[in-house]
């Protein structure tokens, strides 16, 4: 019995051990939580990884790079503009080419959009962890409205294929300001109404404040980023600390609170999405016209057969859920010598353990609900 | 905390263990340590210089030069500089101490390089694979000279 939990204690009596998953309503893809329970109580718990494992890392090492930019949206496929950003920025940095500026802000808008729809379906998602069923059919239905955004740009609900090395495959459609703007103007709307309803609901505030809380020093040697790290304080923000594409000329925050409990990651989300419809407003009005792969390069939309100069860059963008980082290596070939993808649900993912160790059973979906996990890229 | 200072301070305290550090960007520094010295690299980076945050430990095979490194990409929640750590090991027996101790999510990133690439991490509480299947422990399938791709792979699902 022991070896299941990796633990040397003895299981005493009134203990036993369960296994959620690998398939199990509150999880967000298949993994394997075993705990051991003393009545209601978790006394410990692990995590079994490697039931959606791709080999992802091995598979990059074997196609061409612009294959591979089909297979990083398969990580994960709620964030697949994210992955693209990083392998695609990877690329540009060995190849030492900047996208023009009309293609960086196609990107911002696209990433954007990405963001809002992942933190409304993990935010749907949580909702109907906690018994809140209601929720995940309101935010499933604004979803489909961005979705629908996302797809007359790129043609695909959710593995786009769409950026390009030095650009973007397409233009924006003509008439998509016209189109986006009532979605974002009723997205404000709602948003306002999640948070009433959240803030209202006395049986989630109880079932969500005060539970599950990161100290941000905890929270840090946990290697924890993303909502969860900055629901505790941090303000840690790839596209602050480390600026790509346009953001450095964007005006937005960082959104903190400062409880660290499954109410303050919620929170974090519903503000930051507030913050990317405030970007991607910005992003519409600014927007310049130009072209969208620089001048003079032979990168296009079609480029079969590109030589990556030989060097190795770590690239890091901000995914909806934490820090998103690709390590490549060149050797000069068509095809990446390796890729190393560090996800952000991984070490979240790794702190779930210790994060509800003596808390009940009941709380253990409501802790990892407001992570929003993506096992798919945990695994890869 | 700009590069230099960090790689002037690296190096003026590990003279031996540090070598070919170099800044790549005003926020991209690298360097190869000693295989015996990485905790304490590591230990002095965390308490000296604010690399609190670990971004990830992977391993990189280098069939010609008969060698495999353990890359450790080392960052920080207050300045954006992210230093590469590599640690040269031999091919047929790498080994090198857990930086558990010090970052204690390295604990999934080395039992994942582990399992890939054969990379033993000395002192590690729990060394056994992550994501792959037991049988396959051995085969090292992200090793360059692995046979078994795509096949060999997906034999545990047909």
């Amino acid at each position: 019995m022991d070896e299941i939990l990796g633990s040397n204690e003895i299981i005493g009596p009134n203990e036993m051990i369960v296994h959620l998953g690998p398939q199990h309503p509150m999880q967000p893809g298949p993994f394997r939580l075993n705990l051991r329970l003393k009545g209601e109580t978790v006394m410990d718990a692990e995590v079994e990884l490697g039931y959606i494992h791709k080999g992802i890392e091995k598979i990059l090492e074997n196609k061409t790079y612009l294959q591979g930019i089909t297979i990083v949206d398969r990580i994960c496929y709620l964030v697949a503009l994210t992955n693209e950003e990083c392998f695609v920025g990877c690329a540009e940095k060995l190849l030492d080419i900047e996208p023009p500026e009309r293609a960086q802000y196609i990107r911002v808008i696209l990433e954007e959009l990405s963001r809002l729809q992942s933190h409304l379906l993990g935010m749907g998602e949580f909702g109907e962890f906690i018994g809140f069923v209601s929720m995940f059919m309101y935010t499933i239905k604004e979803r489909e409205d961005i979705l629908t955004l996302i797809d007359m740009v790129t043609g695909a609900r959710v593995t786009h294929s769409y950026l390009r090395f030095g650009g973007v495959r397409d233009d924006l459609p003509a008439g998509f300001k016209e189109k986006a703007i009532p979605v974002l103007n009723n997205l404000k709307k709602v948003i306002s109404d999640y948070e009433e309803m959240f803030n209202s609901d006395r049986i989630y505030r109880e079932r969500t404040a005060g539970v599950g809380v990161l100290t941000a020093d905890v929270a840090k040697s946990l290697g924890v980023s993303g909502p969860a790290l900055r629901a505790t304080g941090v303000p840690f923000d790839i596209r602050k600390n480390e600026p790509y594409l346009v953001y450095k000329d964007l005006d937005f925050k960082v959104c903190t609170e400062t409880a660290g409990d499954c109410a303050a990651r919620v929170q974090v989300r519903l503000n930051e999405m507030r913050e990317s419809i405030y970007i991607l407003e910005q992003c519409l009005d600014r927007i310049p016209s130009g072209p969208i792969f620089p001048e003079g390069t032979p990168y296009s939309k079609r480029t079969p057969v590109m030589r990556v100069p030989a060097g190795e860059v770590f690239h890091r963008v901000e995914d909806p859920r934490g820090e998103m980082g690709m390590y490549m290596i060149s050797d000069g070939t068509d095809k990446p010598y390796r890729v190393k993808v560090r996800g952000p649900y991984f070490p979240t993912l790794q702190a779930l353990p210790p994060l509800i160790k003596g808390t009940t059973v009941a709380d253990v979906a409501a802790i990892s609900g407001s992570m929003d996990g993506c096992t798919s890229e945990a695994d890869r | 905390m700009d590069a230099r200072t960090i790689i002037e301070s690296l190096t003026g305290e590990f003279p031996e263990a540090i070598s070919e550090a170099g800044i790549e960007s005003p926020i991209r520094i690298r360097a190869y340590v000693d295989k015996e010295k990485v905790k304490e690299v590591c230990q002095y980076l965390k308490d000296s210089l604010q690399f609190d945050h670990l971004c990830s430990v992977c391993g990189v095979d280098y069939p010609k030069r008969n060698e495999l490194e353990a890359v450790y990409h080392i960052a920080s929640y207050d300045h954006p500089v992210v230093l590469m750590l590599k640690a040269r090991l031999p091919r047929d027996s790498p080994e090198v101490e857990s930086v558990i101790p010090v970052y204690w999510n390295a604990n999934w990133y080395e039992r994942e390089t582990y399992e890939l690439y054969g990379i033993v991490f000395k002192n590690h509480p729990n060394l056994k694979p992550l994501v792959l299947p037991e049988e396959m422990l051995g085969e090292w399938p992200l090793r360059k000279d692995y046979e078994g791709f795509p096949n060999k792979t997906a034999r545990n699902l047909v």
